[in-house]
Order: C-alpha cells, then sequence, then structure tokens
C-alpha cells in the first residue's frame, strides 16, 4: 500500500474529493462535479475502491419526493488512511517533478489531463 | 418528464439486468443519479457513460463475442448440412427440417434452461457446453453428406444393382436411386436424441441442479477416453466390412478390449471419485443422496461425452471418407481397391452412420447404473480404526499407532478397567 503507482491520477482526484469529507456521505454528481470525470470514468474507480474495502456504499434512506433513491459513499477507516499516505505522496512527487523542472537545461514533461489533487 | 425520458430512464432499467447481480446497484446508481444532472447533453452524457459501466460490468464484449462465434459457427454448419439442388425434394425437406430444427433447439433451449434452472456457474460447464455444441454443429454437416450419399449415384458406372440390398435387408432401396424418400422416423429419432442430449448437459451444467464443477471434470475427462478408444475400434461405424483393413483380425483385439473395459470402468471410477469429492458434514442422510446424485451426474456427463465424441468424430470420418480421396487412401492404408470395392465400403459406412446413435442411447443408460454402482462403493460404510480392521496408513496430523502391550488387548482392556475402578475408588 502507499506505492507512488498504485492509484491513477484520476483515483487520486476520487480520493482526494472522498477525504475532503470523511465522514459524510457523498453522491455520484456531486464527486463528478469534483473531479471532473465522467460518469463511466468515475463509477468504475469507485467499483474498484469499494472492492478493495477503501469505500462504503449505501441507498438513501429518505430519497426527495418524487425522485429515487441515491447511492452514497465514503471512505472506510482504510481508505481514508490509503487516501492521506497516497495523496500526501502524489504531492511529493509533484514537488520533485516541479524541482526537476525548474532547473536550467531539464524538459518541461506534460501531465496525463486530470489536474492534480488538492490535499486536504 | 418527457417521453424521450421515460424511454431513457426504461431501457436502463431494462439494461441493468444484464450486469451481474453482485454488481447491478452501481449500474442502477448512475442511473438514478442522472434525475440529478441537468437536462440535456450534460444527463445524455452522464447516461452515455453508464451504458459504458454496463457494457463493462456486463461482459458485453466478451457476450457479444460468443454470441458472433456462435452464430458464424451455427451459420457454417446450416450452410454444409443444407442440402444442394441435386437432391430430391423429399431428402431435401428431410435435411431442411433436421437443419432448421437442431439450430432452434441449439437456440431456444439454452434460453429455457436459464429460466428454469439457473445459468452456468464454473468455467467447467461452460467448456462442457460449449463441447457440445460445437459436437452437435459438427454432426450435422457431416450427418447430411453420410445420408446424401446413398441417394447419389456412384462415381466410374457402377453397377448399382450389385448393391441392391432389399432382397437381404428390409427393403432398402438401390443405392444411387432417388426412390424410397427419406427415412423420416429416423429423422424423428435423431432429432429426439439431439434435444434430450442437449437438454441434460444444458440442466446437469446449470447452477440450480448442483452438480460440483469436479464431477463435471472428472467424468467429461473419462468419457473423452472413453469416446476416443470407441473411435478408434469404430472409426466408421459398427460395420467391419467398412473398416476393414483399417483393423484386421487380431490387430483389433485388445483395443475392442479396452473399449469393453472402459464402457464399464470409466463411468464406475468417474461415479466414484465424483461421490468420494462431496461433502455433506452433518447429516449421513443427506450425504448419501448428494453422493449418489454426483454419482448420477458423472455416469451421464462420462458416457454421454463418450458416445457424442466416438459420434462426431466417426460421422466426421465417414464424410470426408466420402468426399476425399487421401481420407479414403489414408483409411485403408493405400491399398489397391476396385471402385466397385471401394463404394460398398462407402455404402456400409454411410449406411452404418445409425450405429453411433444407437450407441448414444446405451452408452448413457451403461453409464448411469455402472457410476452409480461407482458412488455406492464410494459411500459404502467404512470400518471403524477400533472395530478391528486392517487400518492404512496414518495420514497427516494423525497419531502413530500405539503398539499393543505384551499379552494383546486382553491386558490392556484389564489396565482400563483398573484405572476406571481406581477413579471410582
Amino acid at each position: 500500500m502507499g506505492s507512488r503507482s498504485e492509484f491513477s491520477p484520476q483515483t487520486l482526484a476520487v480520493l482526494a474529493a472522498l477525504s475532503g469529507q470523511p465522514s459524510a456521505w457523498q453522491h455520484g454528481y456531486a464527486l463528478a462535479r469534483e473531479t471532473g470525470l465522467k460518469s463511466g470514468t468515475l463509477y468504475p474507480i469507485l467499483i474498484r475502491l469499494a472492492d478493495r474495502g477503501l469505500v462504503e456504499a449505501c441507498w438513501q434512506d429518505e430519497p426527495a419526493p418524487g425522485r429515487p433513491r441515491r447511492h452514497l459513499y465514503r471512505l472506510t477507516a482504510d481508505g481514508l488512511a490509503s487516501a492521506t499516505t497516497a495523496l500526501a505522496e502524489a504531492e511529493v512527487a509533484a514537488a520533485e517533478r516541479a524541482a526537476t523542472a525548474a532547473r536550467p537545461g531539464a524538459s518541461p514533461r506534460r501531465g496525463r489531463g486530470v489536474a492534480a489533487p488538492v490535499v486536504p | 418528464m418527457s417521453w424521450s425520458s421515460r424511454i431513457a430512464a426504461a431501457a436502463g432499467r431494462r439494461a441493468v439486468r444484464l450486469v451481474p447481480a453482485a454488481r447491478r446497484d452501481w449500474a442502477e446508481a448512475v442511473w438514478a443519479e442522472a434525475r440529478e444532472v441537468p437536462p440535456g447533453w450534460p444527463r445524455l452524457a452522464w447516461r452515455a457513460g453508464g451504458v459504458l459501466l454496463i457494457a463493462k460490468e456486463g461482459q458485453m464484449a466478451r457476450r457479444i463475442g460468443i454470441l458472433l462465434l456462435g452464430a458464424v459457427a451455427a451459420g457454417t454448419a446450416a450452410w454444409g448440412a443444407w442440402p444442394k439442388s441435386s437432391v430430391s425434394l423429399s431428402h431435401g425437406a428431410a435435411s431442411q427440417g433436421d437443419v432448421i430444427i437442431t439450430l432452434t433447439l441449439l437456440a431456444g433451449l439454452p434460453l429455457l434452461t436459464r429460466r428454469l434452472l439457473g445459468p452456468p456457474d464454473s468455467r467447467a460447464a461452460r467448456w462442457l457446453r460449449a463441447g457440445f455444441y460445437v459436437a452437435i454443429l459438427a454432426i450435422m454437416p457431416a450427418k447430411a453428406v453420410a445420408e446424401m450419399f446413398v441417394g447419389a449415384v456412384p462415381r466410374g458406372g457402377i453397377d448399382r444393382h450389385t448393391f441392391d440390398l432389399s432382397n437381404s435387408n428390409g427393403g432398402l432401396p438401390v443405392p444411387g436411386s432417388v426412390s424410397g424418400g427419406p427415412d423420416w422416423g429416423g429423422e424423428i429419432f435423431l432429432l429426439f436424441i439431439t434435444a434430450c442430449y442437449l437438454a441434460v448437459i444444458l440442466a446437469l451444467t446449470a447452477r440450480r441442479t448442483k452438480v460440483a464443477p469436479a464431477t463435471l471434470a472428472i467424468s467429461a475427462r473419462a468419457g473423452l477416453v472413453l469416446g476416443l478408444v470407441v473411435y478408434a475400434v469404430d472409426p466408421l461405424g459398427g460395420e467391419k466390412i467398412a473398416t476393414n483393413p483399417w483393423l484386421r483380425g487380431s490387430a483389433a483385439d485388445p483395443l475392442v478390449a479396452l473399449a469393453w473395459v472402459l464402457l464399464f470402468s470409466a463411468p464406475f471410477v468417474a461415479g466414484a471419485l465424483a461421490a468420494q469429492r462431496c461433502h455433506v458434514p452433518d447429516d449421513p442422510g443427506r450425504a448419501s443422496i448428494a453422493r449418489a446424485w454426483q454419482g448420477f451426474a458423472a455416469g451421464l456427463v462420462c458416457t454421454g461425452v463418450g458416445a457424442l465424441t466416438a459420434t462426431v468424430l466417426g460421422t466426421s470420418t465417414t464424410a470426408l471418407m466420402l468426399k476425399s480421396a487421401w481420407v479414403r487412401g489414408w483409411l485403408y492404408h493405400w491399398h489397391p481397391l476396385t471402385a466397385s470395392a471401394l463404394y460398398g465400403r462407402e455404402l456400409w459406412a454411410s449406411e452404418d452412420v445409425a450405429f453411433y446413435a444407437a450407441i448414444c442411447v446405451i452408452f448413457p443408460i451403461i453409464g448411469i447404473m455402472a457410476a452409480l454402482s461407482g458412488a455406492g462403493y464410494a459411500n459404502r460404510p467404512r470400518p471403524q480404526p477400533d472395530s478391528g480392521g486392517p487400518g492404512g496408513p496414518p495420514g497427516p496430523g494423525e497419531p502413530e499407532p500405539v503398539p499393543e502391550p505384551p499379552g494383546g488387548r486382553q491386558l490392556a482392556d484389564a489396565g482400563a478397567v483398573g484405572l476406571s475402578a481406581l477413579r471410582s475408588g
């Protein structure tokens, strides 16, 4: 756990969004807006995290009138620990890359299109 | 809610069923969440993501691939079995009916079985089903070639009346003539056997019949060996005129003996092994029933696989022999045969394809009896370690047997009595 290659940038973005309010249940659309991910990317990530026991999911008890029940998500205790470690490592790696890029003669490297998550 | 949204929601609810039950919540979650997304393109994009999720989690690419492969295989088999223009109308109608009904069975029975007994839930079950499908599809064109041979005019100006079987064998028509028409009773019987084989294998590999994957794997392997040996003995039906000189005289005897031994021993061993691996803790009555069921299934699968293997290989060899000079040369060790002698062998072989239908009926009956005997043997009450039986070597983790004291068991018993007397005193 916690190695640099363990989570993709998209997964790190989801972990960052969930760890912003670790005790609160969040729904898919809010996570999609916060991370900028499409539903076809977001939900497979949530499924894999739930399979690994890092995210727990449940159905809303009392839906709004005329609305279907929503599926809610939050980090488990293991998930919070993993997210904290992974996001800290991602921040260190980002700082290293920034320092390398700032050196004279270093060529700039491009990212994968997802903004680096902000560690809360 | 607009009509397009209603249609999309309804389609989504239906599509969610394609996803395995363990993942269905997630697909439903995407669809439920779509109501919170602003209408228009954002909501459409959200639902498109849901469709992608369903396709991925429902393994749609794999399912579509298997469906396409099955359709191509069925189409090829049907094309091979479909009667050509040179075939008489009545023979053509029989072959067309055969193809259409077989394909309907192959497509319809799995849907019916899935609804009644559930889907296959192990790799062994899926492989076994695939094997049966391939075998039935392979038999279709091979059988059609063999059946058409009798009605076709022989090559090389052979006198057809030399082979007039009508005097010796119950009124069969002269070979090479189109008189007599198809054997409708035989066609219906073969379709009935095909339907039975399909129904039984689909049922035994379904979830609710609870046949263990180990039972399927053991019995399928034993059946494959049995089928290969039977095929080696009778590659062109049971008629020795056709197989001669493939296997001559005493050269065939060991193989024939092996085939007979395997016919009884393969299902017996498969039944015994399947029963032995069946564990039902704390309920001897249920354990006996469960072992008998595993043995019964093992017998059916073993002999069914054996009969079908021999049938598909034998029928295909007959069809290839009729079509290919190289196969004829290989079968008869490149012996020079007159056109008339060769035609006689081809005629006997194509007539005797019915032999395989007979083994498809007889083998499973023998298989069930032998496998139930095997299951009964595995289920027999074993002597307890203290009942004076010879016993075997201790297993891993078992204590070493304590040597009897000098004087035998009586002294040991006396010691035990003395000890209990001391305790009670």
